[in-house]
């Protein structure tokens, strides 16, 4: 969990398992390690943080180098922390939530990432997982669909949702929110209208039960009491 | 409540027929959108609950041979105008049974930003089928509560753009607000 991208990481292959450590050897190999701005083993799985100019040689190099034919996904990553429990729109998963700012396993720049994972279908569990990061004012990063044609409604997901721009994309269109939808509803900021209105009832913690003290409304045996 | 010949004088008998063939043959547009729709399947085509039984044919082949539509699921706004124009496709007399919470005010999704608050913002709707799912007795005892209106009604009262109380399933005489 290092702050912000310490860039001799490519070298730092501590505790890392031997076929990872190849595989890093053969990612710098074949997109020069000055591209690589992080890489950690993360649940056995292999991290590599890009440089956002080679996010595309990065694909291409995976596709033809390393013999990763199959895009799992594509997708976006806010970082910034979700609304806490004490504003209006926050929501029960808050406390759990961190309330700084964290990057994750391979660390990020700032608020937003775009991360992939490819993977090979001829070796078994053979995978990799890419991160770049994206510029907060004007989110943009090239687009994996030249390499990759299965991502393009990926990318198209990750743009409505969060407001990548995917240089290059062929169509940048909305894939499933209605055609005149504003904003990006996965970003952490984006206001949910109902729970401006009405508060998250989970917010409670625990509700009281009817005819305690701290129940508001009217106690049972005073509104419809009798029936005894 | 209403102008309609076919409810008075001596034509009654002919609309009470006219009624008694409406009530068992609903023809039901299935609108399934998520789990909602295993418990209307569960209905329809398990031999445990069976509603052809009581006239329903679950299986028009378009919306503009359909008398009743049963909206099961959660209703975005994507999907809405699929809806709406459907709805629109199909012929008056129409029934509309909206069934679970999602379809009935948009549910555990109340605070979603791509859910629809309930399907009776785009389409009238005449009998909610409360649950999270409702059971298939509750779907089907909603039919059942909508073929006694339908038997008890004016038909033409449906072409003169009458008003109608939404049936509630389960719900208790006076408990539904209009």
């Amino acid at each position: 969990m290092s702050d912000d991208g310490a860039p001799d990481a490519a070298e730092g292959a501590t505790s890392m398992s031997d076929s990872n450590v190849a595989l890093l050897e053969r990612i710098s190999t074949a997109l020069g390690s000055d591209a690589i701005v992080e890489s950690v083993e993360s649940l056995g799985d292999l991290v590599v943080r890009v440089r956002a100019d080679r996010w595309r040689d990065a694909a291409q190099a995976c596709r033809t180098e390393l013999g990763f034919d199959y895009l799992s996904f594509v997708g976006g990553i806010d970082w910034q922390p979700a609304p806490s429990a004490d504003e209006g729109s926050g929501d029960t998963s808050a406390p759990v939530q961190p309330k700084e700012q964290t990057y994750g396993v391979a660390g990020s720049a700032g608020r937003f990432q775009v991360f992939a994972r490819v993977a090979s279908t001829h070796v078994p569990r053979v995978g990799l997982t890419l991160k770049v990061d994206l510029d907060e004012e004007s989110p943009a990063v090239a687009s994996w669909t030249s390499v990759y044609p299965g991502a393009d409604w990926h990318e198209r997901e990750t743009w409505e949702m969060y407001g990548f721009d995917f240089h290059g994309h062929p169509s940048l269109r909305h894939l499933y929110l209605p055609s005149g939808f504003e904003g990006h509803p996965l970003r952490k900021d984006f206001p949910l209208l109902a729970r401006e209105v009405k508060p998250w009832p989970g917010l409670v913690d625990v509700e009281g039960m009817p005819g305690d003290a701290s129940d508001e409304t009217e106690a049972p045996d005073s509104a419809g009491g009798g029936d005894a | 409540m209403t102008s309609g010949a076919l409810r008075k004088g001596p034509l009654k008998p002919v609309g009470d027929l006219l009624n008694y063939s409406r009530k068992y043959s609903l023809w039901m547009f299935q609108w399934g959108l998520a789990c909602c729709a295993i418990e209307m399947g569960a209905a329809l085509a398990g031999p445990r609950y069976d509603v052809m039984r009581l006239g329903v044919i679950p299986f028009p082949a378009s919306p503009r041979q359909a008398d009743l539509i049963v909206i099961s699921g959660t209703v975005t706004d994507k999907m809405a105008p699929a809806i709406k124009r459907l709805y629109e496709q199909m012929p008056d007399p129409k029934y509309v049974i909206s069934m679970g919470s999602c379809a009935n005010c948009g549910g555990p999704y109340w605070d979603s930003y791509s859910v629809t608050k309930g399907v009776d913002q785009i389409i009238p709707v005449d009998v909610y089928v409360p649950g999270c799912p409702p059971r298939p007795e509750a779907f089907i005892q909603g039919v059942v509560m909508l073929q006694e209106r339908i038997q008890s009604e004016d038909p033409a009262s449906r072409w003169n753009g009458g008003h109608w109380e939404p049936i509630v399933v389960g719900a208790a005489a006076g408990e539904v607000d209009a």
